[in-house]
């Protein structure tokens, strides 16, 4: 084999792109070939070498690399919230509704109609009098504490 | 650039709301200490379940040591402000009214001239003499399968 196709055959194998097939002629040269030898273990330590100085400029490099991704990473996150953040106007809009709601409530509450719960502070009630067209009527004391009961007996129904 | 606190961001906008709300209050007719405010509640007593109205408050335990109904449920509930000598009316349930009219009192004292009917039938005649705030139970006419008791309280 020519020393000029071992090279060659030398640089693809440090590239990763030999065949196969043709490592046996190239190791049968190498071993033939002190010069093309000295070549293809000279290449073949390129690569490692390349690989740790790549390895140590990062490990050089990794402060800096990991604040300029903080700042990436601060105006990204910055960006977000003021999107989610609305505006003055949008985050009172719902004053004047609701206080327009409070206006209509009062506006239109039946005030005749009450739901909310009963809360006597006496049961001193003093029945002036009492009478019925067409029932008979008790009126019930059961104590300072329960209130007095007007009872309405229609027909001894009740 | 110094940002603004949050109770200052709050207070700013939520001082108008509160303005207008006082004036709403405001403008909301108080009651005469010559009127008086009747309260009815029609509530249906029987022995179909045994829930007790929330609505009722305070009274639900008196209700039940005072008669023997598992069930108790407000029907409806009305409230009137009535000057002394006028009269309301109060629709309740079973095509019967209650027409309820204060009358001259003293002190914290309200009197209420009351009757019930139920078309052209009086079922009751009565003059109650109540502390502002008082309550008194009128009941017994039929209802569906229970009766009627009607919660009358003035202030």
């Amino acid at each position: 084999m020519d020393c000029r196709v071992a090279l060659g055959m030398i640089e693809a194998k440090a590239d990763g792109l030999l065949p196969r097939e043709a490592e046996g002629e190239l190791a049968a040269h190498l071993a033939g070939c002190p010069a093309c030898a000295a070549e293809d273990a000279a290449i073949s330590a390129t690569g490692p070498a390349l690989r740790a100085l790549a390895g140590i400029r990062a490990m050089e490099k990794r402060p800096a690399l990991d604040a300029m991704w903080t700042r990436v990473r601060a105006g990204i996150e910055e960006g977000r919230a003021a999107r989610r953040r609305p505006s003055w106007i949008a985050r009172w809009a719902w004053i004047p509704v609701a206080a327009a709601l409070a206006v209509l409530a009062l506006l239109f509450y039946p005030a005749g109609t009450d739901r909310s719960p009963f809360h006597p502070s006496s049961f001193d009630v003093a029945v002036e009098d009492v009478e019925s067209d067409v029932a008979t009527v008790a009126l019930v004391d059961k104590g300072e504490d329960l209130p007095r009961v007007i009872w309405i007996i229609e027909d001894a129904k009740t | 650039m110094p940002r603004r606190k949050p109770k200052a961001r709050l207070v700013g906008p939520t001082l108008p709301f509160l303005a207008l709300l006082l004036a709403l209050l405001a403008a909301v007719p108080c009651e005469a200490a010559d009127t008086v405010s009747v309260d009815v509640g029609a509530i249906y007593a029987s022995n179909e379940g045994t829930s007790i109205d929330p609505a009722l408050g305070t009274i639900r335990g008196k209700l039940r040591s005072m008669f023997n109904y598992t069930s108790y449920r407000m029907l409806d509930r009305k409230r009137r402000s009535l000057s002394v000598g006028e009269t309301g009316e109060f629709d309740l349930p079973g095509q019967r009214t209650m027409r309820a009219t204060p009358l001259p009192s003293q002190g914290d004292k309200v009197r209420l001239s009351i009757q019930i009917s139920e078309g052209p039938r009086m079922l009751l005649t009565t003059t109650l003499g109540l502390r502002r705030g008082g309550m008194v139970l009128v009941g017994g006419p039929s209802h569906q399968a229970g009766v009627l008791i009607l919660i009358i309280s003035a202030e």
